[in-house]
């Protein structure tokens, strides 16, 4: 006998803690012949799932625990035991194991640890007299520490209370670990032989464990790292671990051990023995104990069906085609019918009608609530889908296939994504646990890692290094991964001061060396954006759950457990854009009595697309991006499909790809359609040729094989796999030429084909987004003012807010400034008073709202609006009682112009009535018995202070908004731009290409996309009020300006114009200054011209 | 107790435990079971470099605690620090 197997293990899982990823562990335990290894994570099962099917891919039996803190019942503690699960007893061990995990988390409050009583976990341990858990007690636990201490009566006494604890069962061992630490501190040989003679001499068996942290040695100063973040404090300011002994020791190793710590063979012996006997207790059956792989969607009766769910199924989808299709002709309708047999035939099959119905349920639910839903996704391919109400794509318009959703070929349950008003999330999650039961559903959990800045900075804390110092190393941290840290030093220009000091200093030479180490380790664990899992009554003995941010439970498991526990997900996602645009519907009607139905406008409206061309599609969904718009010049789209295309060009396989330029080409007539084959054509045409989509190589394949659409996507993915791929080719070389088609065209395909790899995207996908996109374009063509008002309000895009000020500007819509009267917490649609005697003055405006005061409450804001409206600047300081600080920075930026005549005084005036105000020592209560102090009866309004100007209102603004409102922040350096002949980003569109230009304006945008070459490109957008320019910098613009690069605000940047389609300009830059700086030199050299 | 740090010479069986040293010209033989544990060392205000696979040396060292007696000099206890990267043998305490 000379098997070891290690019982106490925890995975990087653990977080701040363990170091190693479980498959890495299982398959090292595998590789040295071990039968069985266990996981026991602290306080949760975070990492089990991964460990199981580590085990089952390397033919071992998984265990699964937990490393868990226990108290008293007077809610003291006991320290930490181990709790694993036994197997084999059809679930009910791994269930007691999921119900203690979570009562450990459920009696917590906030900041507290999570930890279980030692009563409950008795309770829970047992059932029906048998143990479904065993309880390892050992050097972490209160006895271990008495053993520690040599204090022989104390330590019986307490692993008398836990034998008590557990008297009627056998689920209770000590577990004996030692770390070979010095004698008389934790973990050393003499803590462990105490234990074990105490165990002895009360007949409690024991068990030999590592309590192991990390696979190698070598790991332990990554674990140093991890400990340091944990503490939250730097290395040396704690204990730290004691040495270097925590990983998983080999079998030999560890028998060595045991005879260290018994000095005696036959005990050692003994010792391994009993150890060997709990684990196989504890060796898990997946399937039988953990219902591995096995689908689970909620009973028929909480989704209101009886009878059999496919019939249901198949009424409800057949009764929804004269809502979708009222106006399709008979043969039209004959084809529908065939398409929707066959994808119910499959969804039969697959044994899914069920999960399809509860995605429905779901779907109509959220429609129920009045929330705008949209599908997204390959299930936009299914026509089930369309007809359940699911998704609002019509998959036979746009040529999407329900083979690349689903298909006989794999089992795994489909994804079906939901984006929905993200301000309405919660409300569909709170709905949801209404409507299935809270034993039925569960939010989706999320393992954070780290990434560069953040494995950086935990480094950089670990090390005692200041933070503003991390700050300046963590701004000059731009796509790389952590990993090959030390490599990006010489490689990256703005990490060049950085390489000089690591030279020099050995702290940051250790700094470098650890932040490769965290790299990419579990970092925390947060609820998932928009994961919810829905299941039978016995969800929760499947999964531990504890409590998410927002008060409902959520798994401990992530995505990528879901498939393998069989469980449904149902990603909800918010998305902000749905929600803008709910808004804009909303003040639609609000103020204009106009009904809006954005689903059912027509989608060939001319004028939308028109708008579209103009490349100024800033918050436009999907297409604003600085590539997307430079795409929008190059493509110019003239109808719904294109949109669906240009989405699906700019991601990255199409771009890894090198699609983009030859289907540009096809479209402007710059090359004949290459179609490979007639029979193609028809494929194809809508591409000029390009092979783009995973459906044009589903049909390809099906057209040259005959081997049918669903066996079509098994050799699309295999195809991306370099083992299948050569059986793939086979395959097709051989069936095509059987077919008739010549070598060469075989070959020809098959090179598109074998080239196409992993670069396409799948057109279910763009066609779902192009949807909003879509909508949102006809509302900013439309309804400007309503629109806008929406992405203000919800904030969608990508730039900050002032940038989407700048293009309610440049549209002519007209910003109300804040107005303690008018203004709320939300971005209104309000009457504007004529200013101008244009007829075409827009009526309306968008009144700014009280939310980006900096400082301001969410309380301040409430009172605001609730006593609205104020007579006076005094009647507001004693009603809205606003914050001495907001009361000031509210007159400052005029939401109190209206409360004064502006005739008479000026905003001097008001912001000193405020000051008077504010100086009152002990603020006046509103009491109608008491008698007013004078001067808050009678408004006294001083005047003859200065008015602002414009300038100073714009600086303001700035300060206090982070936006400018009354003007654009470029404006106050316009003398100096149109010295320096500085070009406006909306002439740029009519300069010739390679003309030499300056450009100017804020940053919006800084994007360092992969590129195809590996080459690191950064792409910077600046906005001057007219719209956005788009400078490119490559290697050696890089150098030039690396310190200004990634840092400075304000830019002047000196380029060369690129035309790159009839709208398309890009700027090639050459350098980049900081105008900021400029414009201080220029103003002294004015005034000195001045003087001379 | 005497703190020292000097390199010594040390026999050792066949399973690593240390039998005998020489230490100043003098030859001491360990009369009892040795003890032995592992320390860890302060890495962050030492060390050059911890790359990943470095080894645990930068981290731990081995320790051992022996009682000896030389020619002339009476039974003892000594610590010595074992650097298991280059076999390197420290005498660290002496305890008279």
């Amino acid at each position: 006998m000379s098997e070891f197997i290690h019982l106490h293990v925890a995975s990087a899982f653990s977080g701040h803690y363990g170091v190693t990823r479980p498959e890495i562990m299982v398959e090292a335990a595998a590789s040295r012949g071990e039968s069985a290894l266990a996981i026991t994570d602290r306080d949760g099962l975070y990492g089990a799932v991964k460990h199981i099917g580590a085990c089952l891919k390397m033919g071992i039996s998984p265990i699964a625990g937990v490393d868990l803190e226990a108290v008293d019942d007077a809610g003291l503690s006991l320290g930490r035991v181990v709790v694993l699960a036994h197997g084999h007893d059809g679930g009910l061990g791994w269930s007691a194991l999921c119900a203690i995990v979570s009562t450990a988390h459920q009696k917590t409050r906030k900041q507290q640890n999570p930890a279980i009583k030692r009563s409950e976990l008795a309770r829970l341990a047992v059932r029906d007299g048998v143990a479904l858990v065993t309880v390892l007690v050992g050097n972490n636990s209160d006895v271990g520490e008495a053993a520690l201490a040599g204090d022989r009566t104390l330590t019986a006494e307490r692993l008398k209370n836990w034998r008590k604890a557990f008297i009627s069962t056998r689920a209770l061992v000590v577990e004996i670990t030692s770390h070979l630490t010095e004698p008389g501190s934790p973990f050393c040989n003499l803590q462990a032989n105490r234990l074990l003679q105490l165990a002895d001499s009360m007949g409690i068996p024991t068990v030999l464990t590592n309590a192991v942290r990390y696979l190698e040695p070598d790991d332990a100063l990554t674990a140093d790292v991890l400990d340091a973040a944990r503490h939250l404090e730097p290395l040396g300011m704690f204990t730290p671990q004691p040495n270097a002994q925590a990983w998983l020791k080999p079998a030999s190793k560890m028998r060595a051990l045991a005879i260290e710590i018994t000095q005696d063979q036959a005990r050692a012996k003994s010792l391994i023995e009993t150890t060997m006997t709990l684990a196989d207790r504890a060796r898990l059956n997946p399937q039988n104990d953990c219902g591995w792989g096995k689908p689970k969607t909620p009973e028929k009766s909480t989704l209101g069906i009886d009878g059999n769910p496919f019939e249901v199924l198949w009424q409800k989808a057949n009764s929804a085609i004269e809502w979708r299709y009222p106006r399709a002709s008979d043969n039209q309708l004959a084809s529908i019918r065939h398409r929707l047999s066959q994808e119910l035939i499959t969804i039969n099959r697959l044994g899914f009608a069920t999960y399809f119905l509860t995605v429905a349920d779901v779907t109509q639910m959220i429609r129920d609530m009045k929330i705008r839903i949209a599908a997204r996704g390959s299930g936009a391919g299914s026509l089930t889908n369309y007809l359940l109400g699911i998704s609002g794509v019509d998959p036979i318009e746009h040529e999407l296939l329900f083979e690349r959703f689903l298909s006989t070929e794999r089992s795994s349950l489909p994804d079906i994504d939901i984006d929905v008003e993200s301000a309405r999330r919660h409300d569909i999650y709170r709905e949801i646990f209404k409507r299935y039961g809270s034993n039925r559903v569960t939010l989706l959990s999320m393992q954070s890692t780290y990434r560069g800045r953040g494995a950086m900075r935990d480094s950089g804390l670990a090390l005692g290094l200041d933070e503003d110092q991390i700050d300046d190393i963590a701004k000059n941290m731009w796509r790389f991964s952590a990993r090959t840290f030390r490599n990006a030093l010489g490689t990256k220009p703005e990490l060049a001061a950085l390489a000089q000091s690591v030279e020099s200093d050995r702290q940051m030479n250790l700094l470098v060396d650890i932040t490769e180490r965290l790299d990419r380790l579990p970092r925390h664990i947060s609820m998932h954006p928009c994961g919810v899992i829905l299941g039978d009554a016995t969800l929760l003995n499947l999964t531990p759950v504890e409590t998410s941010g927002m008060g409902l439970p959520m798994s401990q498991f992530d995505k990528d457990d879901m498939d393998p526990m069989g469980f449904l997900k149902l990603d909800v996602l918010g998305v902000r854009m749905q929600s803008a645009m709910a808004y804009a519907v909303r003040e639609l009607e609000r103020v204009k009595g106009e009904k809006l139905e954005l689903d059912e406008i027509p989608r060939d409206d001319a004028e939308t697309f028109k708008q579209i061309r103009t490349t100024n599609t800033l918050g436009i969904f999907q297409i604003e991006s600085p590539g997307q718009r430079e795409l929008t010049g190059k493509h110019q789209p003239t109808e719904f499909n294109d949109l669906t295309i240009q989405i699906s060009l700019f991601r990255p396989g199409p771009m890894k790809g090198n699609m983009i330029a030859p289907y540009l080409d096809g479209r402007h007539g710059f090359a004949t359609p290459e179609y490979l084959h007639p029979d193609l054509e028809p494929i194809l045409r809508e591409t000029y040729g390009v092979v783009i989509f995973h459906e044009h190589v589903l049909r390809i394949f099906n057209v040259m094989t005959g081997c049918g659409l669903a066996k079509a996507d098994e050799f699309r993915r295999n195809l991306e796999n370099p083992r299948l791929a050569p059986q793939v080719a086979t395959f097709f070389k051989q069936k095509a030429r059987e077919k008739g088609y010549t070598q060469e065209t075989i070959d020809k395909v098959w090179a598109t084909l074998e080239g196409f790899g992993s670069f396409g995207f799948c057109k279910a996908h763009g066609a779902a987004f192009a949807m909003p996109t879509y909508q949102s374009a006809w509302l900013k063509t439309h309804y400007p003012t309503e629109f806008m008002a929406g992405l203000f309000t919800h904030d969608p895009g990508m730039y900050p807010r002032r940038l989407l000020l700048a293009e309610a500007r440049r549209l002519g819509v007209r910003l109300l400034p804040l107005d303690v009267n008018q203004s709320t917490d939300e971005y209104l649609v309000q009457p504007a008073p004529r200013v101008t005697t244009d007829p075409n003055e827009p009526a309306f405006g968008i009144r700014m709202a009280l939310t980006e005061i900096q400082g301001v409450s969410e309380a301040e804001i409430k009172r605001v609006i609730e006593h609205q409206p104020y007579t006076d600047v005094a009647d507001f300081y004693l009603r809205a009682k606003p914050s001495r600080r907001t009361l000031e920075r509210l007159a400052t930026i005029g939401a109190l112009d209206q409360l004064a005549n502006v005739d008479s005084h000026t905003r001097g005036d008001i912001v000193m009535r405020v000051r008077e105000l504010n100086s009152v020592v002990k603020r006046p209560t509103l009491d109608p018995n008491q008698p007013m102090l004078d001067f808050t009866v009678t408004e006294r309004m001083p005047t003859g202070n200065a008015e602002i100007s414009t300038e100073d209102r714009v600086a303001a603004e700035l300060a206090i908004l982070k936006m400018d409102i009354s003007g654009h922040i470029l404006d106050k350096y316009r003398p100096m731009l149109d010295a320096m002949g500085v070009t406006r980003s909306d002439e740029l569109v009519h300069l010739r290409s390679k003309t030499e230009v300056l450009v100017a304006g804020v940053r919006v945008a800084t994007q360092t996309p992969p590129m195809r070459s590996g080459k690191r490109v950064v792409f910077i957008t600046l906005d001057d009020g007219h719209g956005c320019s788009d400078s490119t910098f490559f290697d050696e613009a890089q150098q030039r300006c690396a310190s200004t690069l990634f840092n400075t605000k304000l830019l002047l940047i000196s380029a060369k114009t690129r035309r790159t389609g009839v709208r398309g300009v890009s700027l090639m830059a050459e350098n980049a200054w900081d105008l900021k700086a400029l414009w201080e030199n220029w103003q002294s050299q004015q005034r000195r011209n001045a003087v001379a | 107790m005497l703190r020292v740090d000097e390199i010594v010479t040390v026999a050792v069986d066949k399973n690593g435990q240390p039998i005998g040293f020489s230490w100043r010209n003098e030859s001491f033989l360990v009369s009892a079971p040795p003890i032995r544990w592992f320390a860890r060392r302060e890495w962050w205000n030492e060390a050059a470099r911890v790359q990943r696979g470095i080894g645990a040396g930068v981290l731990e060292v081995e320790m051992w605690r022996l009682l000896a007696s030389g020619v002339t000099k009476a039974k003892s206890q000594f610590e010595l620090v074992h650097n298991t990267s280059d076999g390197i043998w420290r005498l660290v305490r002496v305890f008279e």
